[in-house]
């Protein structure tokens, strides 16, 4: 069988482009595979295979591939593939859309406090504020920012959750503080995140609202960058606070403090970035809405 | 390990490194650099919880303890056989409850920092106050402590056990 296959494979290179484009000879790839007793099985199939590889203008016939699984294209003259699937699809994505505008809490983003200034670039967001001639920079990307909730083990703690108690989505991004002196040639770079704990979670479920014990945000990396590039110089050595010394671990914090950077700044982050992230799942969602339907 | 220190709060301004170096000075002073040792720092809300759970008063309070051993001596330090339990257990500092009253009676809140925690602290070695007795031995106990701290310090930090404020 694969050595016919094979050969009608080859065979359909030579398959002169006058000859192609007749409907009768077109059909179903499952339909000329079984029926070994049509005497054109070979030879549909690789029109078939001739016709799915050709981009020519002529190609307004699409072979059906599927037939045997419901694929049933929808046409609406675009010339784009539309499928029952894809109407389902289209109208699953207007609901969904209509569902998180409605817990939208807001058209607008959430303002930060101690006059930072957002400069967004689609889901990266930085986060600047000069203090007498330093210029602080925090970066943060909402996309891999929603850290996975340990709702099974909290389930399976509890028993069985109410669907209408489901937690609200938090984005808790990873965040990178830079900071530039005046007139220097390098910034001191930190590499913050929102530590996730696990045992939290789950004492929180045994217990009901438990104590969490970890700072609200975390130093992981120090290292000193050189100003005004984008590529990490990974020449340049990288301070990791995993074994620091924490006398010395609490005077970075202070310095961030210092900076603006604190506890109130990593709520408030937690806020925005939850926000943005929102807003760009909708954003997604009307994109692919679009996508499905019409492009 | 040492002094485990975390802020769970944002109502506070607080100096990490501050607050270190004096605990640190306090487990000096006390000889207990080897027992790891627990403060956190959190809020009116969250104390007032912990209060609640563990001491069934809806109240914010200054300072919670919570020993590792339950049934020390008063200043008898625990000899463990193992390292996992060089451990005196954790401290949780009120610092927004804290804060409020160095407001109201002008005072400098690290230093009312430090005074609570040799308070704690004094709990986490057994110290009571829920005697007259009790809490005659523990004045004098964080009286020898803080004065030991302005000896090396140049502070004039003062004991927390003036009234029994709570327990550990």
């Amino acid at each position: 069988m694969l050595k016919s296959l094979s050969r009608a494979v080859s065979t359909a290179v030579r398959i002169s482009t006058s000859t192609m484009f007749s409907a009768r000879a077109l059909q179903p790839l499952t339909r000329s595979t079984l029926c070994s007793s049509n005497s054109g099985a070979i030879r549909p199939f690789s029109r078939s295979l001739w016709m799915m590889s050709h981009n020519g203008a002529a190609s307004v016939y699409r072979p059906k591939l599927f037939s045997s699984k419901g694929f049933t294209p929808v046409s609406c003259g675009c010339g784009s593939l539309h499928t029952e699937g894809d109407k389902a699809f289209g109208n699953f994505l207007s609901d969904e859309i209509k569902e998180e505008k409605k817990i939208q809490k807001s058209n607008t983003l959430p303002k930060m406090s101690g006059g930072w200034e957002l400069q967004q670039n689609g889901t990266e967001a930085k986060l600047i504020r000069t203090i007498s001639g330093e210029k602080v920079t925090v970066t943060f990307n909402v996309n891999n920012s929603i850290p996975p909730k340990f709702e099974e083990e909290a389930e399976q703690a509890q028993g069985q959750k109410s669907a209408e108690n489901e937690p609200d989505i938090v984005s808790s991004p990873n965040f990178v503080v830079e900071v530039t002196k005046q007139a220097a040639k390098h910034s001191l770079v930190f590499d913050c995140h929102y530590p996730e704990d696990e045992a939290k979670y789950i004492f929180q479920a045994i217990h009901g609202e438990g104590e969490e014990e970890s700072d609200i945000f975390a130093i992981r990396e120090v290292s000193f960058q050189p100003e005004g590039d984008v590529e990490w110089k990974e020449t340049a050595y990288t301070l990791n606070t995993d074994s620091l010394d924490w006398a010395l671990y609490d005077h970075l914090m202070d310095f961030l403090a210092d900076r603006g950077v604190d506890n109130t700044f990593a709520d408030e982050l937690i806020e925005l970035s939850t926000a943005m992230e929102h807003h760009e799942y909708i954003k997604f969602l009307e994109d692919l809405s679009g996508f499905v339907k019409c492009n | 390990m040492g002094v485990v220190l975390r802020n769970l709060q944002n109502v506070v301004p607080l100096r990490r490194a501050r607050l270190r170096k004096d605990v640190e000075t306090l487990r000096h002073i006390l000889g207990i650099q080897k027992f790891d040792l627990g403060v956190i720092c959190v809020d009116n809300r969250k104390i007032q919880r912990i209060n609640n759970i563990y001491r069934k008063k809806n109240m914010p309070t200054d300072v919670l303890s919570f020993p590792f051993y339950e049934e020390l001596r008063p200043g008898k330090l625990p000899c463990p056989l193992y390292r996992d339990e060089l451990n005196l257990g954790d401290i949780f500092l009120g610092v927004e409850y804290v804060m409020k009253q160095c407001q109201q009676q002008s005072q400098d809140l690290h230093g009312i920092l430090t005074s609570v925690t040799a308070h704690g602290i004094c709990h986490l070695l057994g110290y009571r106050h829920e005697t007259e007795e009790e809490w005659k031995e523990m004045l004098q106990k964080e009286s020898y402590i803080l004065n030991e701290f302005n000896r090396f310090t140049g502070r004039q930090l003062v004991p927390l056990t003036k009234k029994c404020s709570q327990d550990g």
